[in-house]
């Protein structure tokens, strides 16, 4: 069976028959007649037979990999961000941000192409920009730029600023679980003021794994 | 040829029944009735403003209507009570501003009834229009609560099974009581609920207030139309809290 969570930037893909290990593929790179068994993510209506919404997928991916009864995780996406809370083994509350995270994570890696940063390079910042948003947070890295900043440090308050928001949407936790392409970026994980685990990219197709072992397909 | 009267909110019951023994035909403003962009409504509204009375605007100034009434009372708000001074400068028609406090209770029957979601909120809303009260429907066991006003968009109403109790200003109106705070507030703590109002609504208040006192609650606002976090969320709410939906092309959760 294949399964895939159609990110804006990154497809992850799963075939179940043939192998364990998942694959990482850039969206411009999937053919357009391409299409999977179960789907979740931002593309996943138009290529996937069956479809399970990202919030649920990152959830039943949670706890699948989550052993505690408590916990927050957030998953940082190219495009958005969105979280799980549950209590007690219950969900207690969730978020999705579309709108005011818009593009974070995109926007991240843009910089690091056009300003050709390493994030393991970049110093971590002690302050960051108020940035609630991607695109708009540019100004913020450009503005700092003129009034004389490095590139290098620019972009780290921008990549700080990102992070304490997420960090914020997710109602501000002690402890915080990550999913998403962001896990691997040192600096933003390091920005957190939180203790943060990392569980890497493929959350979501663990939730969808879940799906397929819980249930018989209809 | 009848008298067309647009309605805004829901006028108080007398002037309704005087309306049906006219037989004038009552034309629900706050509905999407025109193919028209809401942008339209920008010369006279900012933009950022309650997307139902963006829309009273765009209707009021595009049909044929020979007057309107607008609760401008409890049962409404101060938004329209504004609206109205706006319709009332713009238009060459009556626009008479009502206060309903309208305290008989006609009961709400669809609101407990299985009918689907849409189904239900199409019916009590068309039902402002008429002064007799809901058929009786009989009610069934809920397994979901929908908290809030008609949205404008209804898309969002696919979400929920046909199961899903009505609650808040909806079914205030469908009993004919719009200005029944006491009912406004009532919801079932058992069932998962989902408390909704349009963006820049003064119920989004109450909305968060009331998701904040509920066990198992998610609140969302949405503004001219519902967008897919919107309503991912809905459907993840509902799934994640053991309420099976409609939708057929999802995997199994």
């Amino acid at each position: 069976m294949l399964l895939a969570d159609f990110g804006t930037s990154y497809c992850k893909l799963l075939d179940t028959e043939k192998s364990t290990e998942p694959k990482i593929i850039a969206a411009r790179e999937i053919p357009r007649d391409f299409r999977v068994d179960i789907g979740t993510g931002h593309n996943a209506k138009r290529r996937s037979r069956q479809t399970l919404n990202e919030l649920t997928a990152l959830a039943k991916g949670g706890l699948q990999l989550i052993a505690e009864p408590d916990f927050v995780l957030l998953d940082c996406g190219s495009r958005d961000i969105k979280f799980i809370h549950f209590k007690d083994g219950e969900m207690k509350d969730m978020g999705w941000n579309t709108e005011c995270g818009a593009s974070m994570g995109f926007t991240i890696e843009l910089l690091a192409t056009y300003y050709h940063i390493d994030y393991a390079q970049v110093p971590l910042p002690e302050s960051g920009f108020s940035v609630t948003c991607g695109v708009l947070g540019l100004s913020c890295i450009f503005d700092a730029v003129a009034a004389g900043s490095s590139e290098l440090e620019a972009a780290g308050k921008f990549v700080r600023g990102i992070a304490r928001n997420a960090w914020r949407f997710a109602g501000s936790p002690d402890k915080l679980y990550l999913s998403g392409g962001l896990c691997d970026n040192p600096l933003f994980t390091a920005c957190f003021p939180c203790e943060l685990i990392s569980l890497g990219r493929f959350v979501l197709l663990e939730g969808l794994l879940s799906s397929v072992d819980s249930k018989a397909m209809p | 040829m009848s008298k067309q009267v647009g309605i805004v909110g829901v006028p108080p019951l007398e002037i309704i029944c005087q309306l049906n023994e006219e037989q004038a035909q009552i034309i629900d403003l706050d509905e999407p009735l025109l193919p028209l962009p809401i942008d339209q409504t920008d010369r006279y509204l900012p933009k950022v403003y309650c997307a139902i009375l963006r829309t009273v605007l765009l209707n009021a100034l595009n049909l044929h209507l020979d007057q309107i009434y607008v609760d401008t009372g409890p049962g409404k708000c101060d938004c329209a009570l504004h609206v109205a001074t706006v319709l009332q400068y713009h238009l060459n028609i009556p626009v008479i501003a009502v206060r309903n406090l309208d305290t008989k209770d006609l009961g709400y029957p669809i609101s407990r009834s299985s009918l689907p979601l849409i189904n239900k909120i199409q019916d009590i809303t068309q039902g402002v229009k008429s002064c007799q009260p809901s058929p009786a429907y009989p009610p069934c066991q809920p397994s979901a609560g929908f908290w809030g006003v008609p949205p404008r968009d209804f898309s969002i109403l696919s979400l929920f099974p046909d199961t899903t109790h009505v609650y808040g200003w909806t079914r205030c109106v469908e009993n004919k009581t719009p200005a029944d705070l006491e009912l406004e507030a009532h919801c079932n703590p058992a069932v998962p609920t989902v408390f909704f109002a349009q963006s820049f609504c003064a119920k989004t208040a109450l909305a968060k207030h009331l998701a904040e006192q509920h066990p198992k609650a998610l609140w969302v606002d949405c503004d001219v139309s519902a967008g897919s976090s919107a309503k991912a969320k809905i459907e993840a709410f509902l799934e994640l809290s053991g309420v099976t939906s409609g939708r057929s092309d999802r995997a199994p959760s």
